[in-house]
C-alpha cells in the first residue's frame, strides 16, 4: 500500500521536481543526463524510453509514434524545445536518433511479424508451395520427396502427410523462420534435426520449430525482447533479426532438450515452459544478447 | 439443518470430474479448450504432449486434459485413460478424407476397458468452414448410432466462434453428474 502511495506521488509530483532540481544545478536535461550517462544499448535506450513516455511535453510524447523518415526531425524539436544546444552536447543528437530508431523499429518490426503470422499458409501459393520444398531440400537433400502429399513430411517433423495444417496461428512465420534457419545455418540445422530425430529422445523437429515461432513471437509481443534488440541492433530492427532470434531459440532448445534427457515427448511442455523462463531471466539482464554461438564439438 | 448444509458442502469439494479430450491432429482440441476458458485462439500452435487445465463450472471442478493428436502421439493416449469421466472426442468436420482414420481410432477407444464408465461427447468441430460435414453426417460416418457400451452425443461447434461449446460441456456434465453424484 504505501509503495503505490509513493509512486503515485513520486511519478506524479517528486519526479517532476527532481529534474527540474537536477537540470537548474546542471543545466542539462533529462534525456542529455541519458544519452551521455549510458553507453548505447539496452540501459540507455530504456531509460530513454522512459523518459518520453512519462514526459507531459507533447513534441516528446508524440516522438515514440512518429514514423522512421521524420525521426531526425522529431529530433531537432526536441533539441529546440528542450533548449539543447548542439555545439554544447555535440553527441547528443546522433544518440538519441539512434534511441528513437531502435524505440519505433520495435513497434514496426512486430507489425510486420505480425503481418506474416496473419498470412494463412495457402497451398494455392507457389510461393509458399516453393518455400515448403525448399525447406525439404536443404534438410534433407539426399531424399527426394515422393509426392507432395507423403509420409515423408514426418522425417523433418510435420504431424501428418501435409504440413499445410500445422503452421496454424504463426502462418507463414513459421514456415519463414524454419527456412531462415535452415538456409542460414544449413550444418547446425541438419544437426539439430539429427538430435529430433533420436529414436529414445527424439522430438517433432518442425513441430517443435513452430512452438519455438509461436514463443518467439509472444516474447516479441510482450515487449520483452526490447533489451535484447536494443543492444544488438544499433537502429532499426528488420525481420531478419527477428529470424536470427528464432534460430537462437531453435539452437538452444535443442541443446537444452538433449541436456535434459526428458522421458519423452509427453513431457515437451513442460520443459518448453522450463525454456521459456531461462530466457526470460535472460532478457532481465540488461547486457542481454540472445546471438548464436556454437560448440566446437560441431 | 447446520449439519446439512456442512455435507453438502463437502460433497461438493468431491465433485470434481476428469475429462479427457482426444482426436486426430488438427481436429481443434486445444482451440476448443482454451476458447471455453475464454482464452485468445488466434495464435495456437500443434500441440506436442498435452495440455491441462483445471476450470469451475456451475460448481463442477473440471480436470480437462487435452492430448495431441498426431499419430506418433496416439500411442500415448492411454496413459491419460485412468479415471476419466467424459471422453470428448473432436473431429474436424471439413477433413473429409481422414474421417475413415478418425472413426478407427474412435473405436479403438471405446473397447479400451478403462474408459468404460465414460460418457462419451463427440464435437463435429469447424461448423464455421465452408466445406463441413453437417452433424447427422459425421454421426453417420463415425457410426455412433452402432455405439452401446457408452452413453454418447454429438454436438455440432466451432471452437473459434464458442459456438455450442457449452451446450456440448453442459450436456457432458449432466450425463456425468447423474451417473456419478446421484445420491444428491
Amino acid at each position: 500500500m504505501f509503495g503505490y502511495i509513493w509512486q503515485y506521488v513520486y511519478t506524479s509530483f517528486l519526479r517532476y521536481w527532481l529534474k527540474w532540481l537536477i537540470r537548474q544545478a546542471t543545466g542539462t536535461c533529462e534525456l542529455q543526463r541519458i544519452c551521455s550517462g549510458y553507453k548505447p544499448g539496452a540501459l540507455r535506450t530504456t531509460k530513454a524510453e522512459f523518459s518520453l513516455q512519462s514526459s507531459k511535453n507533447k513534441v516528446l510524447k508524440v516522438a515514440l509514434e512518429t514514423s522512421t523518415n521524420n525521426l531526425e526531425q522529431c529530433v531537432d524539436q526536441i533539441m529546440k524545445e528542450k533548449n539543447i544546444k548542439p555545439q554544447r552536447d555535440p553527441r547528443f543528437k546522433e544518440s538519441l536518433h539512434i534511441c528513437l530508431l531502435q524505440m519505433t523499429g520495435y513497434s514496426s518490426l512486430y507489425r510486420s511479424v505480425e503481418e506474416l503470422r496473419k498470412e494463412v499458409y495457402s497451398s494455392d501459393n507457389p510461393k509458399h508451395e516453393a518455400m515448403l520444398l525448399k525447406l525439404w531440400d536443404l534438410l534433407v537433400p539426399t531424399v527426394r520427396l515422393e509426392s507432395r502429399i507423403t509420409k515423408q513430411w514426418g522425417d523433418i517433423g510435420f504431424q501428418g502427410d501435409d504440413p499445410k495444417t500445422d503452421f496454424r496461428g504463426m502462418g507463414l512465420l513459421g514456415l519463414i523462420n524454419l527456412v531462415f534457419f535452415s538456409e542460414n545455418y544449413t550444418m547446425e540445422a541438419r544437426q539439430v534435426l539429427s538430435h529430433a530425430n533420436h529414436p529414445k529422445l527424439g522430438y517433432s523437429y518442425a513441430i517443435v520449430g513452430i512452438n519455438l515461432t509461436e514463443m518467439a513471437y509472444s516474447l516479441l509481443r510482450s515487449g520483452a525482447l526490447k533489451p535484447h534488440f536494443y543492444n544488438t541492433v544499433q537502429g532499426v530492427p528488420e525481420l531478419r533479426h527477428f529470424h536470427q532470434l528464432y534460430c537462437y531459440l531453435a539452437y538452444e532448445f535443442d541443446k537444452f532438450w538433449v541436456a535434459e534427457e526428458p522421458e519423452s515427448i509427453m513431457q515437451f511442455n513442460q520443459y518448453r515452459e522450463k525454456f521459456h523462463n531461462i530466457v526470460k531471466s535472460h532478457l532481465q539482464d540488461p547486457e542481454v544478447c540472445l546471438t548464436l554461438t556454437f560448440s566446437s564439438k560441431n | 439443518m447446520g449439519l446439512l448444509t456442512i455435507l453438502k458442502k463437502m460433497k461438493q469439494k468431491e465433485r470434481e470430474m476428469r475429462l479427457l479430450m482426444l482426436g486426430l491432429d488438427n481436429a481443434g482440441k486445444t482451440t476448443i479448450l482454451k476458447k471455453f476458458n475464454g482464452e485468445d485462439v488466434s495464435t495456437i500452435s500443434p500441440t506436442l504432449g498435452f495440455n491441462i487445465k483445471t476450470l469451475d463450472h456451475r460448481g463442477f471442478k473440471l480436470n480437462i486434459w487435452d492430448v495431441g493428436g498426431q499419430k506418433s502421439l496416439r500411442s500415448y493416449w492411454r496413459n491419460y485413460f485412468e479415471s476419466t469421466d467424459g471422453l470428448v472426442w473432436v473431429v474436424d468436420s471439413a477433413d473429409r478424407l481422414r474421417l475413415e482414420d478418425c472413426k478407427q481410432e474412435l473405436s479403438a477407444l471405446l473397447l479400451e476397458e478403462r474408459l468404460a464408465g465414460a460418457t462419451l461427447l463427440v464435437f463435429a468441430n469447424k461448423q464455421d468452414l465452408p466445406g463441413a460435414l453437417s452433424k447427422e453426417a459425421i454421426r453417420e460416418a463415425l457410426a455412433l448410432d452402432e455405439i452401446k457400451s457408452h452413453h454418447w452425443c454429438i454436438i455440432g461447434c466451432s471452437a473459434v466462434t464458442g459456438e455450442n461449446l457449452l451446450t456440448g460441456v453442459d450436456w457432458l456434465l449432466d450425463d456425468i453428474a447423474a451417473r456419478i453424484f446421484t445420491s444428491d
